[in-house]
Protein backbone atom coordinates (compact mmCIF):
# COMPACT_ATOMS: atom_id res chain seq x y z
CA UNK A 1 0.00 0.00 0.00
CA UNK A 2 1.02 3.28 -0.64
CA UNK A 3 1.51 6.08 2.12
CA UNK A 4 -0.22 8.78 3.32
CA UNK A 5 2.83 11.30 1.92
CA UNK A 6 3.08 9.49 -1.65
CA UNK A 7 -0.43 10.98 -2.21
CA UNK A 8 -0.31 13.65 -0.34
CA UNK A 9 3.09 15.83 -0.71
CA UNK A 10 4.37 17.37 2.65
CA UNK A 11 3.43 20.67 1.81
CA UNK A 12 -0.39 19.88 1.04
CA UNK A 13 -0.64 18.44 4.19
CA UNK A 14 1.26 21.17 6.34
CA UNK A 15 -1.55 23.52 4.54
CA UNK A 16 -4.22 21.77 5.54
CA UNK A 17 -3.16 21.89 9.51
CA UNK A 18 -2.91 25.76 9.31
CA UNK A 19 -6.39 26.11 7.88
CA UNK A 20 -7.73 23.69 10.62
CA UNK A 21 -5.58 25.55 13.06
CA UNK A 22 -7.07 28.73 11.80
CA UNK A 23 -10.63 27.81 11.58
CA UNK A 24 -10.24 26.98 15.51
CA UNK A 25 -8.59 30.12 16.04
CA UNK A 26 -11.74 32.01 14.80
CA UNK A 27 -14.03 30.33 16.61
CA UNK A 28 -12.30 31.09 19.89
CA UNK A 29 -11.93 34.25 18.80
CA UNK A 30 -16.51 34.59 18.39
CA UNK A 31 -16.72 33.37 21.96
CA UNK A 32 -15.21 36.65 23.82
CA UNK A 33 -18.18 38.54 22.43
CA UNK A 34 -19.31 39.71 26.06
CA UNK A 35 -21.99 42.22 27.74
CA UNK A 36 -20.08 45.53 29.40
CA UNK A 37 -21.71 47.03 32.46
CA UNK A 38 -21.40 50.44 30.65
CA UNK A 39 -23.07 50.28 27.39
CA UNK A 40 -25.07 47.07 25.75
CA UNK A 41 -23.23 44.50 24.02
CA UNK A 42 -23.33 41.56 22.89
CA UNK A 43 -25.54 38.82 20.42
CA UNK A 44 -29.28 38.36 20.62
CA UNK A 45 -30.27 35.56 18.44
CA UNK A 46 -33.55 35.19 17.95
CA UNK A 47 -35.61 32.24 16.47
CA UNK A 48 -39.52 31.24 15.82
CA UNK A 49 -42.40 31.95 13.16
CA UNK A 50 -41.78 33.11 9.83
CA UNK A 51 -44.49 35.42 10.53
CA UNK A 52 -42.68 37.47 12.80
CA UNK A 53 -38.91 37.07 11.29
CA UNK A 54 -39.62 40.22 8.80
CA UNK A 55 -40.87 42.20 11.74
CA UNK A 56 -38.19 41.47 14.16
CA UNK A 57 -35.71 41.60 11.94
CA UNK A 58 -36.69 45.23 11.51
CA UNK A 59 -36.94 46.30 14.37
CA UNK A 60 -33.55 44.26 15.41
CA UNK A 61 -32.55 46.19 12.43
CA UNK A 62 -33.35 49.64 14.45
CA UNK A 63 -32.17 48.23 17.77
CA UNK A 64 -28.95 47.59 16.61
CA UNK A 65 -28.72 51.45 14.84
CA UNK A 66 -29.57 52.76 18.73
CA UNK A 67 -27.12 50.05 20.79
CA UNK A 68 -24.22 49.93 18.02
CA UNK A 69 -22.13 47.38 19.96
CA UNK A 70 -25.79 44.67 19.56
CA UNK A 71 -25.85 42.31 17.25
CA UNK A 72 -29.64 40.80 16.61
CA UNK A 73 -29.93 37.79 14.71
CA UNK A 74 -33.63 36.60 13.76
CA UNK A 75 -33.69 33.22 12.47
CA UNK A 76 -36.73 31.85 11.46
CA UNK A 77 -38.34 28.35 11.30
CA UNK A 78 -42.18 28.06 13.25
CA UNK A 79 -43.61 28.99 16.02
CA UNK A 80 -43.05 25.61 17.58
CA UNK A 81 -39.45 26.24 16.90
CA UNK A 82 -39.47 29.37 18.43
CA UNK A 83 -40.91 27.82 21.77
CA UNK A 84 -38.66 24.84 21.49
CA UNK A 85 -35.04 27.02 20.82
CA UNK A 86 -36.66 29.80 23.91
CA UNK A 87 -36.75 26.56 25.79
CA UNK A 88 -33.48 24.65 25.31
CA UNK A 89 -31.56 27.58 25.30
CA UNK A 90 -31.09 27.76 21.59
CA UNK A 91 -31.92 31.04 21.30
CA UNK A 92 -32.58 34.12 23.34
CA UNK A 93 -35.78 34.82 22.57
CA UNK A 94 -38.83 32.50 20.93
CA UNK A 95 -41.11 34.03 18.44
CA UNK A 96 -44.49 32.86 18.78
CA UNK A 97 -46.89 34.32 15.92
CA UNK A 98 -50.28 32.62 18.33
CA UNK A 99 -51.84 32.94 21.71
CA UNK A 100 -49.49 30.86 23.95
CA UNK A 101 -51.02 27.12 24.94
CA UNK A 102 -51.33 26.22 28.70
CA UNK A 103 -48.36 23.88 27.99
CA UNK A 104 -46.51 26.51 27.52
CA UNK A 105 -47.06 28.51 30.65
CA UNK A 106 -43.69 27.98 32.07
CA UNK A 107 -41.99 31.21 29.02
CA UNK A 108 -42.49 34.26 29.95
CA UNK A 109 -44.55 35.81 26.85
CA UNK A 110 -44.54 39.72 25.70
CA UNK A 111 -47.03 40.41 22.65
CA UNK A 112 -45.90 43.00 20.34
CA UNK A 113 -48.39 42.98 17.81
CA UNK A 114 -51.57 41.32 16.17
CA UNK A 115 -52.72 39.51 13.16
CA UNK A 116 -55.59 38.60 11.95
CA UNK A 117 -57.05 35.37 9.74
CA UNK A 118 -59.26 36.07 7.24
CA UNK A 119 -60.65 34.01 4.24
CA UNK A 120 -59.85 34.65 0.91
CA UNK A 121 -61.43 33.49 -2.59
CA UNK A 122 -60.90 34.62 -5.87
CA UNK A 123 -62.19 38.02 -7.12
CA UNK A 124 -64.00 36.41 -9.65
CA UNK A 125 -65.71 34.62 -7.66
CA UNK A 126 -69.71 35.37 -7.38
CA UNK A 127 -69.96 34.10 -3.34
CA UNK A 128 -69.70 37.20 -1.21
CA UNK A 129 -70.03 35.71 2.20
CA UNK A 130 -70.15 32.30 3.76
CA UNK A 131 -71.40 31.24 7.28
CA UNK A 132 -69.10 29.51 10.03
CA UNK A 133 -70.66 26.46 9.17
CA UNK A 134 -70.29 26.21 5.54
CA UNK A 135 -66.78 27.33 5.96
CA UNK A 136 -66.49 24.29 8.05
CA UNK A 137 -68.61 21.75 5.78
CA UNK A 138 -66.54 23.02 2.84
CA UNK A 139 -63.08 22.08 4.70
CA UNK A 140 -64.38 18.50 5.95
CA UNK A 141 -65.23 18.19 2.24
CA UNK A 142 -68.99 17.76 2.96
CA UNK A 143 -69.24 20.35 0.75
CA UNK A 144 -67.03 20.21 -2.61
CA UNK A 145 -69.07 22.56 -5.00
CA UNK A 146 -69.24 25.85 -4.86
CA UNK A 147 -73.40 25.61 -6.78
CA UNK A 148 -73.88 24.26 -2.61
CA UNK A 149 -72.92 27.97 -1.07
CA UNK A 150 -74.64 30.14 -3.85
CA UNK A 151 -71.80 29.86 -6.57
CA UNK A 152 -71.39 28.87 -10.27
CA UNK A 153 -71.33 25.06 -10.84
CA UNK A 154 -67.95 23.99 -10.04
CA UNK A 155 -65.51 22.32 -7.62
CA UNK A 156 -63.67 23.80 -4.77
CA UNK A 157 -60.25 23.79 -4.16
CA UNK A 158 -59.12 23.84 -0.73
CA UNK A 159 -55.97 25.22 0.66
CA UNK A 160 -54.81 24.59 3.81
CA UNK A 161 -51.74 25.30 5.55
CA UNK A 162 -49.25 23.47 6.78
CA UNK A 163 -48.60 21.72 10.21
CA UNK A 164 -47.02 23.56 12.31
CA UNK A 165 -48.16 27.36 11.21
CA UNK A 166 -49.18 29.88 13.16
CA UNK A 167 -52.65 30.96 10.95
CA UNK A 168 -53.64 26.82 10.51
CA UNK A 169 -53.82 26.83 14.43
CA UNK A 170 -55.55 29.60 14.31
CA UNK A 171 -57.98 28.93 11.84
CA UNK A 172 -58.63 25.41 13.51
CA UNK A 173 -59.35 26.80 17.07
CA UNK A 174 -61.59 29.53 15.63
CA UNK A 175 -63.54 26.69 13.58
CA UNK A 176 -63.41 24.03 16.65
CA UNK A 177 -61.69 21.41 13.81
CA UNK A 178 -58.72 18.87 13.63
CA UNK A 179 -56.56 18.78 11.20
CA UNK A 180 -57.66 15.39 9.93
CA UNK A 181 -60.97 16.59 9.05
CA UNK A 182 -59.75 18.96 6.94
CA UNK A 183 -59.89 17.29 3.25
CA UNK A 184 -56.77 19.75 1.84
CA UNK A 185 -56.45 19.49 -1.88
CA UNK A 186 -53.35 21.65 -1.63
CA UNK A 187 -51.24 22.37 0.82
CA UNK A 188 -49.16 25.55 1.61
CA UNK A 189 -46.30 27.77 3.61
CA UNK A 190 -46.29 31.02 3.96
CA UNK A 191 -49.05 33.64 3.79
CA UNK A 192 -47.46 35.14 0.42
CA UNK A 193 -47.95 31.15 -1.24
CA UNK A 194 -51.81 31.16 -0.26
CA UNK A 195 -52.20 34.51 -1.54
CA UNK A 196 -50.86 33.70 -5.20
CA UNK A 197 -52.29 30.04 -4.88
CA UNK A 198 -56.31 31.80 -4.69
CA UNK A 199 -55.10 34.33 -6.95
CA UNK A 200 -53.95 31.80 -9.42
CA UNK A 201 -57.03 29.42 -9.17
CA UNK A 202 -61.05 31.10 -9.69
CA UNK A 203 -61.93 27.80 -7.51
CA UNK A 204 -59.97 28.09 -4.05
CA UNK A 205 -60.70 29.00 -1.19
CA UNK A 206 -57.76 29.72 1.66
CA UNK A 207 -56.97 31.31 4.58
CA UNK A 208 -54.02 33.92 5.13
CA UNK A 209 -52.83 36.90 7.42
CA UNK A 210 -55.49 39.56 6.83
CA UNK A 211 -52.19 42.55 6.65
CA UNK A 212 -50.83 40.30 3.52
CA UNK A 213 -54.32 40.08 2.46
CA UNK A 214 -55.41 43.51 2.63
CA UNK A 215 -51.70 44.89 0.60
CA UNK A 216 -52.04 42.24 -2.13
CA UNK A 217 -56.12 43.25 -2.61
CA UNK A 218 -54.54 46.44 -2.63
CA UNK A 219 -52.08 46.22 -4.89
CA UNK A 220 -54.76 44.64 -7.53
CA UNK A 221 -54.25 41.12 -6.53
CA UNK A 222 -57.43 39.04 -7.61
CA UNK A 223 -58.49 37.91 -4.23
CA UNK A 224 -61.02 38.75 -1.82
CA UNK A 225 -61.63 38.91 2.01
CA UNK A 226 -64.56 37.49 3.12
CA UNK A 227 -66.55 38.39 6.48
CA UNK A 228 -66.16 35.88 9.68
CA UNK A 229 -68.85 35.76 12.15
CA UNK A 230 -70.77 39.14 10.50
CA UNK A 231 -67.12 41.16 10.95
CA UNK A 232 -65.28 42.48 7.92
CA UNK A 233 -62.05 41.32 7.70
CA UNK A 234 -59.82 43.94 8.20
CA UNK A 235 -56.99 45.69 10.21
CA UNK A 236 -59.30 47.94 11.63
CA UNK A 237 -61.33 45.18 12.94
CA UNK A 238 -58.58 43.61 14.12
CA UNK A 239 -56.97 46.32 15.87
CA UNK A 240 -60.36 47.12 17.78
CA UNK A 241 -60.56 43.34 18.47
CA UNK A 242 -63.85 42.94 16.98
CA UNK A 243 -63.11 40.11 13.95
CA UNK A 244 -62.99 36.61 15.72
CA UNK A 245 -60.63 35.12 13.81
CA UNK A 246 -57.62 37.04 15.54
CA UNK A 247 -54.26 36.16 16.87
CA UNK A 248 -51.26 38.11 19.19
CA UNK A 249 -48.24 37.95 18.04
CA UNK A 250 -45.21 36.85 20.91
CA UNK A 251 -41.69 36.93 21.38
CA UNK A 252 -41.11 34.63 24.56
CA UNK A 253 -38.37 33.87 26.78
CA UNK A 254 -37.67 30.87 29.03
CA UNK A 255 -36.21 33.09 32.12
CA UNK A 256 -37.42 36.32 33.27
CA UNK A 257 -35.12 38.54 30.71
CA UNK A 258 -32.78 40.73 31.83
CA UNK A 259 -30.40 43.14 30.11
CA UNK A 260 -30.01 43.17 26.73
CA UNK A 261 -33.40 40.97 25.98
CA UNK A 262 -35.27 43.19 28.35
CA UNK A 263 -34.25 46.06 26.90
CA UNK A 264 -35.07 44.70 23.37
CA UNK A 265 -38.19 43.22 24.66
CA UNK A 266 -39.21 46.70 26.43
CA UNK A 267 -38.11 48.58 22.48
CA UNK A 268 -39.92 45.90 20.50
CA UNK A 269 -43.78 46.69 22.81
CA UNK A 270 -42.40 50.22 22.80
CA UNK A 271 -44.64 53.23 20.51
CA UNK A 272 -41.03 53.76 18.80
CA UNK A 273 -42.03 50.48 16.61
CA UNK A 274 -45.23 51.09 15.80
CA UNK A 275 -44.16 52.01 12.41
CA UNK A 276 -42.40 48.96 11.72
CA UNK A 277 -45.33 47.32 13.24
CA UNK A 278 -47.43 49.05 10.07
CA UNK A 279 -45.37 48.90 7.54
CA UNK A 280 -45.10 45.05 7.79
CA UNK A 281 -49.15 44.67 7.71
CA UNK A 282 -49.34 44.25 11.41
CA UNK A 283 -51.66 45.55 13.55
CA UNK A 284 -50.03 47.46 17.00
CA UNK A 285 -51.69 46.42 20.05
CA UNK A 286 -52.33 49.63 21.57
CA UNK A 287 -52.71 53.03 19.34
CA UNK B 1 -43.95 -4.31 -36.98
CA UNK B 2 -40.82 -4.62 -39.45
CA UNK B 3 -43.35 -5.14 -42.11
CA UNK B 4 -44.79 -1.82 -41.09
CA UNK B 5 -41.79 -0.21 -40.90
CA UNK B 6 -40.58 -0.65 -44.18
CA UNK B 7 -44.04 0.25 -45.78
CA UNK B 8 -43.87 3.18 -43.94
CA UNK B 9 -40.47 4.73 -43.45
CA UNK B 10 -41.41 8.50 -44.15
CA UNK B 11 -43.92 8.26 -41.47
CA UNK B 12 -41.77 6.98 -39.22
CA UNK B 13 -39.38 9.75 -39.73
CA UNK B 14 -41.96 12.25 -39.84
CA UNK B 15 -42.54 10.81 -36.33
CA UNK B 16 -39.26 10.90 -35.25
CA UNK B 17 -38.12 14.68 -36.68
CA UNK B 18 -41.29 16.03 -35.00
CA UNK B 19 -40.28 14.20 -31.62
CA UNK B 20 -37.02 15.37 -31.17
CA UNK B 21 -37.29 18.14 -32.66
CA UNK B 22 -40.58 18.99 -30.33
CA UNK B 23 -38.61 18.31 -26.67
CA UNK B 24 -35.88 20.51 -27.92
CA UNK B 25 -38.07 23.01 -28.99
CA UNK B 26 -40.31 22.84 -25.70
CA UNK B 27 -37.27 22.76 -23.25
CA UNK B 28 -35.62 25.61 -25.11
CA UNK B 29 -39.02 27.43 -24.96
CA UNK B 30 -39.74 26.82 -21.43
CA UNK B 31 -36.38 27.97 -20.73
CA UNK B 32 -36.41 31.17 -22.72
CA UNK B 33 -39.59 32.00 -21.05
CA UNK B 34 -38.44 31.35 -17.58
CA UNK B 35 -35.45 33.68 -18.77
CA UNK B 36 -37.35 36.26 -20.64
CA UNK B 37 -40.27 36.43 -17.24
CA UNK B 38 -37.18 37.04 -14.71
CA UNK B 39 -35.64 39.69 -17.13
CA UNK B 40 -38.68 41.84 -17.88
CA UNK B 41 -39.75 41.90 -14.49
CA UNK B 42 -35.59 42.21 -12.38
CA UNK B 43 -34.01 43.79 -14.91
CA UNK B 44 -35.93 47.93 -14.32
CA UNK B 45 -35.21 47.06 -10.72
CA UNK B 46 -31.04 45.99 -11.29
CA UNK B 47 -28.59 48.43 -10.74
CA UNK B 48 -25.25 49.07 -8.98
CA UNK B 49 -27.05 50.27 -5.82
CA UNK B 50 -28.96 47.18 -5.20
CA UNK B 51 -25.97 44.74 -5.68
CA UNK B 52 -24.32 47.16 -3.10
CA UNK B 53 -26.66 48.47 -0.76
CA UNK B 54 -27.85 46.31 2.39
CA UNK B 55 -32.02 45.59 2.25
CA UNK B 56 -34.53 47.83 3.53
CA UNK B 57 -38.35 47.03 4.78
CA UNK B 58 -37.39 43.16 4.80
CA UNK B 59 -36.00 43.60 1.69
CA UNK B 60 -39.03 45.29 0.45
CA UNK B 61 -36.64 48.14 -0.61
CA UNK B 62 -32.94 48.38 -0.78
CA UNK B 63 -30.74 46.05 -2.32
CA UNK B 64 -28.80 42.84 -2.16
CA UNK B 65 -25.28 43.98 -1.24
CA UNK B 66 -24.68 41.75 2.36
CA UNK B 67 -26.48 38.90 0.73
CA UNK B 68 -24.15 38.49 -2.15
CA UNK B 69 -21.51 38.67 -0.01
CA UNK B 70 -22.64 35.66 2.68
CA UNK B 71 -23.18 33.94 -0.91
CA UNK B 72 -20.06 34.03 -2.00
CA UNK B 73 -18.60 33.28 1.46
CA UNK B 74 -20.90 30.26 1.65
CA UNK B 75 -20.00 29.32 -1.45
CA UNK B 76 -16.18 29.70 -0.96
CA UNK B 77 -16.34 27.77 2.40
CA UNK B 78 -17.86 25.00 0.37
CA UNK B 79 -15.34 24.61 -2.20
CA UNK B 80 -12.43 25.16 -0.11
CA UNK B 81 -13.17 22.03 1.90
CA UNK B 82 -15.60 20.26 -0.89
CA UNK B 83 -12.31 20.58 -3.64
CA UNK B 84 -9.37 18.74 -1.63
CA UNK B 85 -11.64 16.17 -0.28
CA UNK B 86 -13.41 15.50 -3.30
CA UNK B 87 -10.35 14.68 -5.08
CA UNK B 88 -8.47 12.75 -2.78
CA UNK B 89 -11.32 10.63 -2.54
CA UNK B 90 -11.55 10.24 -6.23
CA UNK B 91 -7.71 9.83 -6.04
CA UNK B 92 -8.24 6.69 -3.10
CA UNK B 93 -11.22 5.04 -5.19
CA UNK B 94 -9.57 5.00 -8.80
CA UNK B 95 -5.51 4.62 -8.48
CA UNK B 96 -5.00 3.41 -5.34
CA UNK B 97 -8.72 1.30 -4.87
CA UNK B 98 -9.42 -2.22 -6.53
CA UNK B 99 -12.37 -1.66 -8.71
CA UNK B 100 -14.01 -4.76 -6.95
CA UNK B 101 -12.82 -4.29 -3.01
CA UNK B 102 -15.62 -3.91 -0.59
CA UNK B 103 -14.20 -0.78 0.91
CA UNK B 104 -14.45 0.40 -3.32
CA UNK B 105 -17.97 -0.47 -3.67
CA UNK B 106 -19.48 0.39 -0.42
CA UNK B 107 -17.76 4.34 -0.76
CA UNK B 108 -19.47 4.07 -4.36
CA UNK B 109 -22.86 2.58 -3.11
CA UNK B 110 -23.00 5.36 -0.20
CA UNK B 111 -22.10 8.29 -2.11
CA UNK B 112 -24.74 7.01 -5.05
CA UNK B 113 -26.97 7.18 -2.19
CA UNK B 114 -26.34 10.39 -0.40
CA UNK B 115 -26.27 12.03 -3.78
CA UNK B 116 -29.99 11.49 -4.20
CA UNK B 117 -30.65 12.47 -0.36
CA UNK B 118 -33.36 15.49 -0.56
CA UNK B 119 -30.84 18.53 0.58
CA UNK B 120 -33.54 19.39 3.80
CA UNK B 121 -32.21 16.12 4.92
CA UNK B 122 -28.63 17.62 4.65
CA UNK B 123 -29.89 20.86 5.98
CA UNK B 124 -31.48 19.03 9.60
CA UNK B 125 -28.68 17.23 9.59
CA UNK B 126 -25.74 20.25 8.97
CA UNK B 127 -28.22 22.11 11.32
CA UNK B 128 -27.88 18.94 14.50
CA UNK B 129 -24.23 18.34 13.65
CA UNK B 130 -22.65 22.16 12.84
CA UNK B 131 -24.67 24.24 14.55
CA UNK B 132 -25.70 22.46 18.02
CA UNK B 133 -22.69 19.58 17.88
CA UNK B 134 -19.91 21.61 16.90
CA UNK B 135 -21.19 24.45 18.44
CA UNK B 136 -20.72 26.67 15.30
CA UNK B 137 -24.14 28.00 15.60
CA UNK B 138 -25.99 29.67 12.87
CA UNK B 139 -23.06 30.94 10.47
CA UNK B 140 -21.68 30.97 7.21
CA UNK B 141 -19.19 28.37 8.42
CA UNK B 142 -21.85 25.88 9.17
CA UNK B 143 -23.67 26.59 5.83
CA UNK B 144 -20.86 26.78 3.44
CA UNK B 145 -19.94 23.00 5.60
CA UNK B 146 -23.15 21.54 4.92
CA UNK B 147 -23.43 22.64 1.22
CA UNK B 148 -20.06 20.72 0.92
CA UNK B 149 -21.57 17.44 2.38
CA UNK B 150 -24.13 17.96 -0.68
CA UNK B 151 -22.20 18.62 -3.56
CA UNK B 152 -19.07 15.97 -2.35
CA UNK B 153 -20.78 12.98 -3.81
CA UNK B 154 -21.21 14.99 -7.26
CA UNK B 155 -17.88 15.87 -7.02
CA UNK B 156 -16.04 12.55 -6.17
CA UNK B 157 -18.25 10.64 -8.97
CA UNK B 158 -17.45 12.66 -11.48
CA UNK B 159 -13.88 13.69 -11.03
CA UNK B 160 -13.87 9.97 -10.78
CA UNK B 161 -15.49 9.58 -14.19
CA UNK B 162 -12.53 11.81 -15.14
CA UNK B 163 -10.15 9.90 -13.64
CA UNK B 164 -11.15 6.49 -15.30
CA UNK B 165 -11.17 8.09 -19.00
CA UNK B 166 -7.58 8.75 -18.28
CA UNK B 167 -6.03 5.50 -20.23
CA UNK B 168 -4.37 3.04 -18.57
CA UNK B 169 -1.38 3.56 -21.05
CA UNK B 170 -0.53 6.26 -19.31
CA UNK B 171 -0.18 5.17 -15.60
CA UNK B 172 1.88 2.06 -17.24
CA UNK B 173 4.05 4.47 -19.35
CA UNK B 174 4.89 6.53 -16.25
CA UNK B 175 5.55 3.31 -14.68
CA UNK B 176 7.92 2.02 -16.88
CA UNK B 177 9.89 5.67 -17.19
CA UNK B 178 10.27 4.98 -13.70
CA UNK B 179 8.11 7.81 -12.67
CA UNK B 180 7.02 7.66 -8.89
CA UNK B 181 3.14 7.48 -8.13
CA UNK B 182 3.19 10.80 -6.87
CA UNK B 183 4.53 12.29 -9.40
CA UNK B 184 2.22 10.43 -12.09
CA UNK B 185 -0.56 11.81 -9.63
CA UNK B 186 0.10 15.36 -10.08
CA UNK B 187 2.10 15.50 -13.26
CA UNK B 188 -0.28 13.12 -15.66
CA UNK B 189 -3.33 12.09 -14.18
CA UNK B 190 -4.93 15.06 -11.87
CA UNK B 191 -4.43 17.67 -15.61
CA UNK B 192 -5.88 14.76 -17.62
CA UNK B 193 -8.65 14.61 -15.51
CA UNK B 194 -9.39 17.88 -15.23
CA UNK B 195 -12.69 17.98 -17.48
CA UNK B 196 -14.27 15.28 -15.08
CA UNK B 197 -13.36 17.61 -12.05
CA UNK B 198 -14.94 20.51 -14.47
CA UNK B 199 -17.95 18.81 -15.05
CA UNK B 200 -18.68 17.80 -11.26
CA UNK B 201 -17.66 21.58 -10.31
CA UNK B 202 -20.27 23.12 -12.40
CA UNK B 203 -22.96 20.49 -11.31
CA UNK B 204 -21.83 21.11 -8.09
CA UNK B 205 -21.74 25.03 -7.80
CA UNK B 206 -25.48 24.94 -9.47
CA UNK B 207 -26.59 23.33 -6.78
CA UNK B 208 -24.90 25.21 -4.19
CA UNK B 209 -25.63 28.20 -5.38
CA UNK B 210 -29.45 27.21 -5.90
CA UNK B 211 -29.60 26.39 -1.93
CA UNK B 212 -32.54 26.92 -0.14
CA UNK B 213 -33.19 24.19 2.13
CA UNK B 214 -30.08 23.18 2.91
CA UNK B 215 -29.33 27.05 4.04
CA UNK B 216 -32.22 28.44 6.18
CA UNK B 217 -31.26 26.01 9.48
CA UNK B 218 -27.20 26.45 9.34
CA UNK B 219 -26.42 29.61 7.67
CA UNK B 220 -29.58 31.18 8.82
CA UNK B 221 -31.72 34.12 7.67
CA UNK B 222 -29.68 36.97 8.75
CA UNK B 223 -29.63 40.01 5.93
CA UNK B 224 -26.91 42.19 7.78
CA UNK B 225 -23.29 42.31 6.22
CA UNK B 226 -20.89 39.23 7.88
CA UNK B 227 -17.87 40.11 10.02
CA UNK B 228 -16.55 36.90 9.98
CA UNK B 229 -17.25 33.35 9.04
CA UNK B 230 -18.84 32.77 12.06
CA UNK B 231 -21.70 35.60 11.72
CA UNK B 232 -24.81 34.38 9.97
CA UNK B 233 -25.75 35.30 6.63
CA UNK B 234 -28.95 34.48 4.31
CA UNK B 235 -27.97 33.16 1.10
CA UNK B 236 -29.27 34.45 -2.33
CA UNK B 237 -31.38 31.72 -3.39
CA UNK B 238 -33.65 32.04 0.64
CA UNK B 239 -33.82 35.90 -0.05
CA UNK B 240 -35.54 34.94 -3.09
CA UNK B 241 -37.46 32.77 -1.32
CA UNK B 242 -38.16 34.75 1.63
CA UNK B 243 -38.76 38.10 -0.60
CA UNK B 244 -41.42 35.74 -2.58
CA UNK B 245 -43.20 33.70 -0.27
CA UNK B 246 -43.23 35.40 3.11
CA UNK B 247 -43.24 39.29 2.37
CA UNK B 248 -45.92 40.76 0.50
CA UNK B 249 -44.77 43.44 -1.98
CA UNK B 250 -41.14 41.46 -1.92
CA UNK B 251 -41.90 40.22 -5.85
CA UNK B 252 -39.80 42.83 -7.41
CA UNK B 253 -36.73 42.55 -5.70
CA UNK B 254 -37.17 39.08 -5.19
CA UNK B 255 -37.26 39.00 -9.57
CA UNK B 256 -34.50 41.15 -9.28
CA UNK B 257 -32.84 38.88 -7.00
CA UNK B 258 -33.45 35.78 -8.91
CA UNK B 259 -31.85 37.67 -12.13
CA UNK B 260 -28.55 38.16 -10.17
CA UNK B 261 -28.90 34.66 -9.53
CA UNK B 262 -29.06 33.56 -12.95
CA UNK B 263 -26.47 36.08 -14.06
CA UNK B 264 -23.84 34.64 -11.06
CA UNK B 265 -24.23 30.99 -12.45
CA UNK B 266 -24.06 31.77 -16.11
CA UNK B 267 -20.93 33.34 -14.98
CA UNK B 268 -19.19 30.46 -12.75
CA UNK B 269 -20.19 28.06 -15.74
CA UNK B 270 -19.18 30.36 -18.38
CA UNK B 271 -15.41 30.82 -16.38
CA UNK B 272 -15.34 27.21 -15.93
CA UNK B 273 -15.64 26.26 -19.09
CA UNK B 274 -13.36 28.77 -20.68
CA UNK B 275 -11.11 27.71 -17.81
CA UNK B 276 -11.84 23.97 -19.56
CA UNK B 277 -10.78 25.17 -22.54
CA UNK B 278 -7.93 27.52 -23.00
CA UNK B 279 -7.21 28.24 -19.05
CA UNK B 280 -5.37 25.18 -18.32
CA UNK B 281 -1.75 25.13 -20.02
CA UNK B 282 -1.26 21.51 -18.44
CA UNK B 283 -4.36 20.16 -20.28
CA UNK B 284 -3.39 16.58 -22.12
CA UNK B 285 -5.92 15.59 -24.36
CA UNK B 286 -7.24 12.54 -23.58
CA UNK B 287 -8.88 11.17 -27.05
Amino acid sequence: MYRLTQIFPQKALGSFVVFLCASYLGIGGSATAQTSTDQLSGKLVITGASTLAPLISEIGKRFESLHPKVRVDVQTGGSSRGVADARQGLADIGMVSRAMKDEEKDLYAYPVARDGVGIILHKDNPVQALTDDQVVAIYMGKITNWKDVGGNDVPITVVNKAEGRSTLEVFLHYFKLKNTDVKAHVVIGDNEQGVKTVAGNRNAIGYVSIGTAEYDESQGVPIKLLPTGGVAASTETVRNSTFPMSRPLHIVTRTSPVELAKTFIDYAQSRAVHDIIKQQYFVPLVD
Amino acid sequence: MVEVATQQPNTREWLAFVLVWGSAVLVTATFCWLLGDIIWHGLSHLSWIFLTAPPENAGRRGGIGPILVSTFLILGVCLAVSLPIGIGTAVLLVEFTSDHSLFGRLTRRSLDVLAGVPSIVFGLFGNAFFCKTLGLGFSILSGGLTLACMVLPILIRSTEEGFRAVPSNYRLSAAALGLSRTTTLFHLLLPAAVPGLLVGLVLGVGRAIAETAALIFTSGYVDRMPESLLDSGRALSIHIFDLSMNVSGGDANAYASALVLIILLLIINGTVSWLATYGLHRKIVTV
